[in-house]
Parts: C-alpha cells; structure tokens; sequence
C-alpha cells in the first residue's frame, strides 16, 4: 500500500487542472518524483511540489494499491482523478469541477462538497459526494450521446440540475434533493433521487429513476401504469418518455 | 452626398436597405432605419482620447495610443487567467484577431452571446438546428410564432421587412398571408398585435412544449388537463394549427433562453420543430441582439472549434459553458486581468461578476463610454464599426454582409490595436522564453 | 530566383505519361522547369514515389455547411487536438476539422489543391472568408445552381441566353469556378418539405422538371465554355433503388459536346446514387450497371464517394435527404435553407461494420473504382466529411490497390453484405500510376484546371510535388499495404509552389494558396433580360439588397481568374 498525502499550501483562487493528481500517476513514485509532476494554474504550469506539501508512506507497484489523501480545500483544484483505473483517493474537503471525469475505476471520497461535472463520463470504478453536489452529476460532454455509462456515484447532500444527463448505464443516488431535469436524455442507468426533484426524465428512452421525495412538475410526457413496490416500497409507476416511444421507467413516491 | 443600401450596425436584422446623407465627412440623416439604428449612425458623444488611471474610482489621464496598448499588452502576457469579452459590435476582422491574441496568452474569449444566446448554441449541440434564410421565411411562412421574444421593442424592422407585414412570393397578402401566434409570459407590445397570444406561466416554457410533442406525435392522453398555465383544449387546438401550417417559423429570444431550463427551452423547441417536419415544413431561428454577435460565433468555430467560451489556458481550445463561459468564470472570481472589447459587459454582467472586474485591471476598447468605462483601467477609443470602418458582420440567419464605411475618422480601428496589442505580448513572452 | 531541384525522383505523372521513370525535377519559380543552375536547393528523394500534388475536386471544407458542423459538434471538435507550434496554430476536429487543421491535413498527406463542392450564391462570402484562412492549399468553389428560382423561370421560359447569363453572373457573385447542381429541383421542393421523386417530376410552383434543369445548365455551362463540366448530384440519392434515376440521369447528357477536352458531365459520389432492392431489407449493389455504363460511354466522369467506417458528419445541399436520414437515426439535424436558391443539411452519423447496409455502401464505392475500365473515368473522393473524413485517403488508396487490404476490412464487414455486392470476387488491384491518375491527374483534368498548372509535373506546371516515403519498385503494395497508408499519410515531402511546406509528415512552411474562379461573359441580350429578371427577385423577394449581395474582392485575397466567353 502506497499512502500520499497532499496538502494544499495555499487557497488557490484561479483553479488548478490537476488531471495528473490519479493512483495511476502516482504509483511507485516517490515524494519528489510526484513533486515534479504538473498542474496548471490558469495558463501558468506549476509543479505540484510548489502547490501541495507531500508525503509519501509506503509504496505500490499499481494504481489499485494507493491510496491519495487531499487534507485541505481543494474546491479551486479540477480533474482530479481523471481516467483513474483503480485505487482511492480521498479529498477531505471540496473539490473542483471534474472530479473523476472518464474514471475507469477505483473510488473518489469527497468528504465536502463536489463541483459541477463530478464523475462526468464515467465509466466504472465508485465516487461519494458527502457533502453537495453542483451541476450535471455523472453527466457527459456538449454533443455526446452518451455521458455516465457505469459506476456509481452517491451524493449524500444535494445536488444541482441536470443529474445523469445523457445516462447510459451506471448508477447515481442523490440522498438530498436534486435540481431540475434529472436523467434528460437518458438511455440507461439508473437514478435514485430521496429527496424531492423537478421534471424528472425528459426525452428518457430507457432507464429507471426513482423519487422518493415531490416532485414539483412532472412532465406531461410520461404513461402512468399503476401502483408498483419497489425494495418493498410503494410507488406510482411511469412509463416514459412517449414523445420519444421511452420504455423508461419512472417511480414517484 | 446619400449613401444607399446601407447596412446598420445594430441588431441581429442587419438592414441593409438604409440610406445615410452625408455632408463634410458628417452623417446628418438615416434614411428607413429605426431609431435606434439611426441614433448609432448619427453618432454621439465619444472617447477622445485612449486614457489611463491606476485607482478605478480616480480620475484618468489621457495618454498616448502606444502608452495604452504596451500597458495592455502587458497586463495581459502576465496574467494567468485573462478574460477576453465583448466582440458583437465589432466586425469578424478584428474577431479573428481577437482569438490570436488569446491564444498568445492563454485566456478565456468569451462574447455576448454567453448572457444572450450562447443557451441556444447548447441547444444546437444537443438537437441541431432546421432553421434557413430570412427570406425563406419572408416568402412562405404562413404560420409565425414568436416565443419569448418582443421584436416590436427589440428588432423593430422585423415585422415590416421579414416577418409579418411583408409580402413574399407564396404571401402574397402581406400580413394576411400569415397567422401570428404569441408565446409569452405577458402580453407584450408583439403579443397585442398578433392574432393569438398564449399566455405561458413563467418557467414552464419548457413543459408546454413537451405537451405539444405529445400532442403532435398523437399521445395526447398521457397530457394533463393544464401545462404551463394552458389548457389542454388550447394546446390541442394549437398542435393542430401547428401541424396543417405549409410553413411555420419560430422566432425566440431571451424568453425561453434566460428562463427556467434555459438551453433545454431551446433544445425541445428544436425538437418540436423537428416532428412538426413530418406534417409540414417548419423552421426555428434565434432573434440575435447585436448586428454581428453572429459573426463572433462564426469566425470562432471555423477558428477554434467552438462558437465561443474557448479557454486556451492549455494550449489546446477548451470549451464548456458552465465552466469557461465569463459569468462562470467571473463568478468564481478567476479572472485576473479583463480585455472588454466591443461589447458592454458593465451594462450587463451581473453584480457578483462586476465585483470581480473591480478588482482587477480592465482595459476597455470602445468608441464610446459606457458602464465598462466605469470599472475600467486603460481605455482605447477607436472607429465605430459600420459607420466609419469597412468589413464583415453576420446577420441573426448567418448570412454575411459587408459593412460599409460611410465617414472618415482619425482613429485607429479595432484590428490596428488588437494588431498592436499581439505584436506587443509575442516581444514579451518571446523576450521570457 | 528561387531554384530546387528534385534528384532521383520516381515519378508518376499520368498527363504527361510519366509511369515510374526515375528522373530529376527542376524548380524555379514556384513552377517546374526544364533544368535550373547549379545553385539551386537539392532534395535527394532517393527513388522514392513522387506524384502532383495531390488535388481532391469534390469535398465539403468551407462555409456555411461546414460550419454548421463544427458549432454542432463540439464532440467532434474535442478530437484530434494539437496545440500550436512556431509554425503552425492550434488544431482541432476530426469529421470538420478547424480551418488551419483542414489545411495541413490536406498538405500532410501532399495534397495541394481542393475544391469546396457547393457553394450557396448568397452565402459564398463566407466560403470564401474560411476558404482564405485555410492554409497552404490552393482552392476553388462550385457555386450551386440546381434549384434557384433565376435558373428554373429562364429555363420555363426556354431562355438558354438568359440562364447562360446567370450561371455567368452567379458565378462572378460567388467567385465560383464551375456549375453544381444537387438534386435539381429538390431544393425548392424542400422549401416546403417537399422533394422531387425522379428527372420528369416538376419543380412544384415552377413547372420545370429536375430533366430540364440538368440538360439546359449543361448546355448553359458549354455555350460559356467553362473550364469544368456541370457537376451533378443526382435526384433519390440514399434511396434503395436510385440507380435506375442515375442511369436515367447519365443519359440526359449522352449527347451534349463541349469544345473542351473533358467530359460534358460529371457526377458525384455516386456510390450513394448505386443503389439497388425496393427498400432496406432487400438493399443491393448496383455499381455493375453504372460501371457498365461507364465503359461504354466516354463523354462522363464520376468520383467514388466511398463510406469509411466511423464517425462522419454528413452535409449535403440535399435537404430532404439529411432530413430522412436525421429521422430515420434519431440524430442530430441542421437544416439551412438559402432563399430562391437551394436548401442544405447536416447530419452527424456513424457507420458501422456491422450494419450490412454500411457494408453495401463500403462495397459500392470500391466496386464502382475497380469494375470501371477506364481508371481516369472514376476519381477517389470520400465526399468528405460525408462517406467519412479526408484523412483516410491514404486508407481508400490502399483497398484500390491490395485485395488482401480489401479482405482484412471485410472479415469485419456483416456476411450479408457479400450476397448483395460483388466485392468479394474483385481481384483487381490498381498500381501507383492508377493512384496517381485516381487522385490527382484525373481531379485537374475534370476540373479543367490541368492547363493552370494542376495535377501534373510538366513544365509549366505549379511546383507542386508529393515525395513519399516508399520506393515503388521495392514495395509491393498488395501485400505491405500498412507502410504504404503510413507513407501516403505523411508524405516525406510536400512542396507548394516551390516551397517546402511538409517535411517528414510535419508542417514547416504556410503560404497561402490561391483560389480559381470564373468569369464569363454572355451575350448582351440575355445579360439584359437575365437583369431584368434578377432586379425584379432582388426588389420583391430576396431579404438583402442587390447591392450588397456579391462576394466583393476583398474576400479573395489571392484569385487566380479564368475568362471565357460564350460559344
């Protein structure tokens, strides 16, 4: 087991593109090796030795054996655990836009709160907002049909408009409440909403979500079809959306 | 001396039926322009001279163009996140510059269209855009709806040249040619003169149009009694309106763009318009607010990529809006340094935004003193665009006209300073590599 | 004075019937000369293939069309990116690369010549705004006239002087080279979400049939002598079934001579327009009857217009088409209609292996280059970025000249597609002097751009040359197909007028290019009713004024201008 810890030397202002901060870039390295490494701060490279104080204990022949450790704020620090393939990180704090975009696998712990775009592309591996989460959770990128394809995210807080736009597998579970639009244009996947939402699966092809909380306008677009249990408890089923002949499914406590 | 066919460089109509007399290298009258149009022309009171001041709330000192453009060049080649706004007024010249000098210094350029119709472009990504030329529409329209949008306050020869009271080869009776159909949510001055108004609670733009989907795609039961404040009776009542128009043109603006929803508003009326294909010909197409904010957006994507929002920090075109739009950036308090050019962001970022631009050093180029000028540090006045300079703008149906120059003026154009400016950060940044 | 001269070259040049010597070529000038001072620059090529710069005489690569993609697709732009370098500026995209990406994609691969297929007259200023920032390249554009309003009342009215006059003045508007018509009449029948179902269906509202249209602007287009011929798309593209209109459509022209030395009609990517079955489930290859009919007529040309597997993004002035095609995939759709003129769409698509129709459609383009006899009848297009992205040149190349190429795609391909093509039992294999005719000497010579300096190494002709890295007489390119793409990808050298432009697959140098276009004159009469007509359009129906509507000087910076006059 390889354990890093980096702790931000300052409060950044402009963000940091840190995609470099993964497992994978990190195994085996030592202190000074990943000191070398480098971020951008705007349009300035720095090298992570000047922007993060780091510790490293232990060591690893791969990524699924580190374990990175962020102490401190990074909420101006993005893409952090970008295309990661496995192992951890843990951020105790917030984080910046793009955490774990395109992740293959691993986990992502934010024990604060999450920025717009957090796990944004993901294909495997496991992120956990504790905090709240911003905009466009396991979203996609402008014009791709697909964003989230599999992996799971869990936002224990709240979360922002468009969750799971585009889905096309995976699994996202929002604890709070989510804003607008949640699983627009989906395709697969499945979203669980507890707390209350707006305009849930517009233009849904295929797909489950579930809320358990209100819903303060539901689209006219969806076929209701009874009353149905889901994990032993009652909900109104949809069938949805029409418009776009969506065998989605929708579950409204 | 009487210029004709000349083309106003003001809103998204781009006419260019204008006549300007012009006598002692003076405008003293616009011919069939609207008054705003003409105003432009006319001109007014100017920047003299480029200034200076250290202090925003102190008083500035005029100094000379090569002062203000070596003190701007090199705010710039050493900020780490500049922000390179504006570009509507200006011509698609001096725009290409514009996206050079970003990429010298690794910025973000940005342009109105991020707090106007950049949520339409967000649309277009997701759904396209079956639109065409105004005269398309001047010619076959038979059914116009306009949706969000105010032309008799914000477009004011829209109606008459292209949209309602003009004749066209397959409208042959003028406004009786065509049923006019409103979307708001109030009756504006649009709204009382078309044939229907439909009244949209606020926010809910969006659900209406989806209750048409369904409607039109014969799913009709799955709608609720009320959408949006519109009875289903209406709803249904106007799908089939819809759906037996020859040809029907939508016309939107900020009222479905700045609303709940905002690109999604835009993007389920592009589908809309879309199934309405299967039953008759329908088009859609944004009502653009500046004359060649359409032309920033065209000369960026053959340019860049992308029709704005481009963050050149890394070196490769960058582009996310909600992440690298002004606003986004602004709000965050990233910027370090702001290049506000042809464009007013004083006037129309919001409070938290401007508050970041007071903190940092902002230079203005600009013929005339607006909002910006106010939060500026280095201001550099040059040719009004259209009226005293040459070149290209792009009309709200992206068809490119030439601008003409109808004075001349013993200041430097927007392109001559963007030049300089470019010269000036490549010495530098080559003088520290 | 500046002087280069390329030593030990084995050149193809089919116009000057050049087929593997080994030879030296002098340069001074920017153009080829017959030899050059002992001063000059020496480029060793070592044996290696040399060809003309490469010239593509039909691809989508500026204007509205193309832009239209680039906004769309964002996720088209976030590919292929490379940042600047000294000489070069920030590339992106892939199906519609950025502007400088276009042009050193083309100059990577050493072409030095590409003609935009379709411009809108009303819209050309801003073909010709991307068509200047496109780099080392030389250039052209086909100005669109198969459904215009000035076109269809001339021809109702039996006013071959009249519609000779306009094709002159729209392309004068446009600063275009030569007569494109898709779809004749369909662009107007669009205008109300109509379109014409074959040669003798009338243009709804104007009473002239798509026949009529083909025929007259191919006599318009002689009787002004233009360089290039008409340049058709035909009527039903993309319908199952559609080659007995395109064999229809072939006839229409059979007996229409020009006074040049060219074909009398050209038209293109017909592999989209091959297309047998009634409809999808029973969809076949029709590329034998076409070919037939190539080798037994001489007065026409076609170019392939081949499918490469992958991402594409179509665009096309065939608005119902891209409609169909957009409903039919649930994708993306753009429409632009362009008053009294024509109609446009795009369409971003994929084609997949596994799809037996994508299949067919792959087969078709390759069957139609192969199973023609005549190698210079059939050019090698993509239809870029419609059958798939430029790029892949090199790729299509190697398929033309190795089976086993062939073979190594179609173990991929859907088994049904081989009950419905010929493919399978093709052994034939085009050689280098194939290649070259296929993509660069029979491009200039269709385009008529063979006297300007184009598509050959003769003197006289523009110094541009493609060294690449394969010494022909050492390579067999049915079996070492994967060096030969690689070496048709990045050529070892690319030179543009002169000036090395391409070294070892980089880009060192970017001039700019000229841009060809015409300018003819008609009789005085027909000019005189022709504007009549046009003042009369411009007062009550275009949305612009007359006077500004024409693509001023300002917007070609660099125009190579050929005059004709009528015959």
């Amino acid at each position: 087991m390889q354990t890093i810890t980096l702790v931000p030397k300052e409060q950044f202002k402009i963000s940091v593109e840190a995609e470099t901060i993964t497992p994978d870039n990190f195994a085996g390295k030592s202190a000074d090796e990943i000191g070398a490494l480098v971020a951008f701060e705007g349009n300035a490279p720095r090298p992570l030795s000047e922007l993060f104080d780091i510790k490293v204990n232990g060591s690893a022949d791969a990524a699924d054996d580190v374990k990175i450790e962020i102490n401190g704020n990074v909420n101006r620090v993005k893409r952090i655990g970008e295309a990661m393939t496995a192992g951890l990180i843990m951020i105790n704090g917030d984080v910046d836009m793009r955490c774990g975009a395109k992740m293959k696998g691993g986990t992502i712990t934010i024990k604060g709160n999450a920025d717009s775009w957090v796990g944004q592309e993901m294909t495997g591996g496991e992120i956990n907002v504790q905090g709240d989460a911003n905009y466009y959770v396991g979203a996609g990128y402008r014009g791709e049909a697909c964003g989230m394809r599999g992996g799971k995210i869990t936002v224990f807080g709240n979360a922002n408009d468009f969750v799971g736009e585009h889905m096309c597998g995976g699994e996202i579970v929002i604890k709070g409440n989510a804003g607008i639009m949640p699983g627009v244009s989906n395709k697969g996947g499945k979203i669980v909403i507890e707390g209350d939402t707006d305009m849930p699966g517009s233009e849904m092809t295929k797909g489950t979500i579930i809320v358990k909380g209100t819903v303060k306008d539901l689209m006219p677009v969806y076929q209701r079809e009874g009353i149905e249990a889901v994990d032993g408890v009652e909900f109104t089923k949809y069938v949805g959306d029409v418009v776009v002949d969506g065998t989605g499914e929708l579950f409204v406590k | 001396m009487i210029i004709k066919d000349v083309l106003c460089p003001f809103c998204g109509c781009l006419c260019d039926d204008l006549a300007v007399e012009v006598e002692d290298n003076k405008v003293v009258d616009v011919k069939h322009a609207c008054k705003i149009g003409a105003s432009k022309i006319m001109g007014h009171d100017r920047i003299k001279a480029p200034m200076m001041r250290d202090d925003k709330n102190g008083e500035f000192r005029e100094v000379s163009y090569d002062e203000a453009i070596n003190e701007s060049a090199k705010i710039l080649a050493n900020s780490k996140r500049p922000l390179l706004y504006g570009w509507a007024s200006g011509l698609c010249e001096m725009m290409a510059k514009g996206i050079l000098l970003n990429e010298e210094v690794g910025g973000i350029i940005d342009n109105t269209a991020s707090v106007c119709h950049g949520p339409s472009v967000l649309g277009v990504h997701e759904k396209g855009l079956p639109t065409g030329t105004l005269g398309q529409f001047a010619n076959r329209a038979d059914l116009v709806v306009f949706w969000g949008c105010n032309p008799v306050q914000a477009h004011p020869r829209h109606m008459s040249r292209y949209s309602v009271f003009n004749k066209g080869f397959f409208a042959s009776k003028g406004r009786r040619s065509r049923k006019v159909v409103v979307f708001d949510v109030r009756k504006t001055d649009t709204a009382e003169m078309a044939d229907e108004y439909v009244q949209v609670n606020p926010g809910e733009d969006y659900i209406v149009m989806s209750a048409l989907r369904a409607i039109i795609a014969d799913k009709a039961d799955v709608v609720p009694d009320s959408v949006g404040g519109v009875p289903k009776e209406k709803l249904v009542e106007l799908a089939e309106a819809m759906k037996s128009a020859k040809f029907g043109i939508v016309y939107f603006g900020m009222g479905l763009t700045q609303s709940r929803g905002k690109y999604k508003n835009i993007d389920n009326a592009v589908s809309l318009i879309t199934e309405l294909n299967a039953h008759g010909k329908h088009s859609i197409i944004p009502m653009r607010g500046h004359y060649n904010v359409g032309g920033f957006g065209q000369v960026c994507a053959w340019t860049t990529g992308y029709a704005g929002a481009v963050d050149m920090s890394r070196g490769i075109p960058y582009y996310n809006p909600g992440e690298t739009c002004s606003n986004d950036l602004l709000m965050r308090e990233e910027i370090d340094a702001a290049f506000v050019i042809a464009g007013d962001a004083g006037a129309h970022f919001p409070a938290q935004s401007i508050a970041r631009m007071s903190k940092v050093p902002v230079i203005q180029v600009d013929p005339f003193h607006n909002p910006t000028t106010e939060m500026a540090n280095i201001v550099i006045p040059t040719k009004v665009s259209g009226v005293e300079l040459e070149g290209t703008a792009y009309r709200m149906d992206c068809v490119s006209l030439r601008m003409r120059k109808l004075v001349d003026v013993d200041f430097p154009s927007d392109e001559e300073v963007l030049d300089k400016i470019i010269a000036k950060v490549q010495e530098i940044k080559g003088a520290s590599s | 004075m500046s002087e280069m001269v390329i030593k030990n070259a084995t050149v193809y040049d089919p116009i000057n019937n050049i087929n593997g010597d080994m030879m030296d070529i002098a340069v001074k000038d920017g153009k080829i000369v017959d030899s050059v001072s002992g001063s000059a620059q020496t480029i060793d090529a070592g044996g290696r293939l040399v060809y003309p710069g490469g010239v593509d005489a039909h691809t989508h690569i500026a204007g509205s069309k193309v832009n239209v993609g680039r906004i769309m697709r964002p996720d088209d732009s976030r590919l292929n990116n490379k940042p600047r370098t000294k000489v070069t500026r920030p590339r992106t995209g892939y199906t519609v690369p950025n502007v400088y990406s276009m042009g050193y994609g083309y100059a990577e691969m050493g072409y030095t010549t590409a003609f935009e297929a379709a411009v809108p007259i009303l819209k050309a200023r801003h073909t010709h705004e991307e068509l200047e920032e496109i780099p080392i390249i030389d250039k052209g554009g086909l100005t669109l006239f198969g459904s215009n309003w000035m076109v269809m009342d001339a021809i109702r009215e039996n006013d071959l002087d009249r519609l000779a006059a306009y094709v002159a003045w729209g392309l004068l508007s446009s600063r275009g080279w030569g007569v494109k018509i898709v779809n004749p009449g369909g662009g107007e029948a669009w205008g109300f979400g109509k379109n014409v179902s074959g040669l003798d269906d009338p243009v709804p509202n104007f009473e002239v049939t798509p026949r009529q249209i083909v025929r007259q602007l191919a006599e318009a287009n002689e009787k002004l002598n233009l360089p290039h011929s008409i340049h058709l798309h035909c009527n039903n593209l993309g319908k199952p079934g559609n080659y007995e209109t395109t064999l229809a459509t072939f006839d229409v022209c059979k007996d229409i001579k020009s006074k040049r030395d060219r074909q009398s009609l050209h038209v293109t990517h017909v592999q989209f327009n091959a297309w047998g079955g009634n409809h999808w489930g029973d969809f076949e290859s029709k590329a034998e009857p076409i070919a037939d009919y190539l080798n037994k007529n001489d007065f026409l040309t076609i170019d392939m217009g081949q499918l490469v597997f992958g991402s594409a993004t179509t665009m096309t002035a065939d608005g119902p088409v891209q409609y169909a095609n957009a409903r039919l995939l649930k994708a993306r759709w753009s429409n632009g209609d362009v008053e009294l003129e024509d109609s446009s769409g795009v369409t971003p698509l994929e084609y997949h292996p596994q799809s037996y129709i994508h299949g067919i459609m792959w087969a078709i383009g390759l069957e139609l280059a192969l199973l023609t006899k005549d190698p210079w009848q059939v050019l090698m297009t993509t239809d870029h970025p419609n059958g798939g992205p430029y790029v892949n040149y090199p790729m299509v190349m190697t398929m033309l000249m190795s089976k086993k190429r062939r073979e190594e795609e179609m173990a991929k391909i859907a088994e049904k597609t081989f009950e419905r093509t010929s493919i399978a039992g093709i052994d034939k294999e085009l050689d280098w002097y194939d290649i070259a005719i296929k993509t660069r000497a029979t491009h200039a010579k269709v385009l008529g751009i063979v006297e300007h300096g184009k598509g050959h190494l003769g003197v006289g002709a523009d110094a541009d040359i493609a060294i690449y890295d394969i010494k022909p007489d050492e390579t067999d390119a049915t079996i070492e197909y994967n060096k030969v793409e690689a070496a048709f990808r990045y050529a070892a050298y690319t030179i543009k007028g002169g000036e090395i432009v391409v070294k070892d697959g980089e880009i060192t140098a970017t001039p700019k290019g000229k841009t060809f276009w015409v300018k003819s004159t008609a009789p005085a009469d027909g000019h005189e009713r022709m504007m009549e007509d046009l003042k009369m359009k411009f007062k009550k129906y275009y949305s612009v004024s007359m006077a500004n509507y024409m693509v001023q000087d300002e917007y070609v910076e660099h125009p190579y201008v050929v005059e004709t006059g009528y015959q």
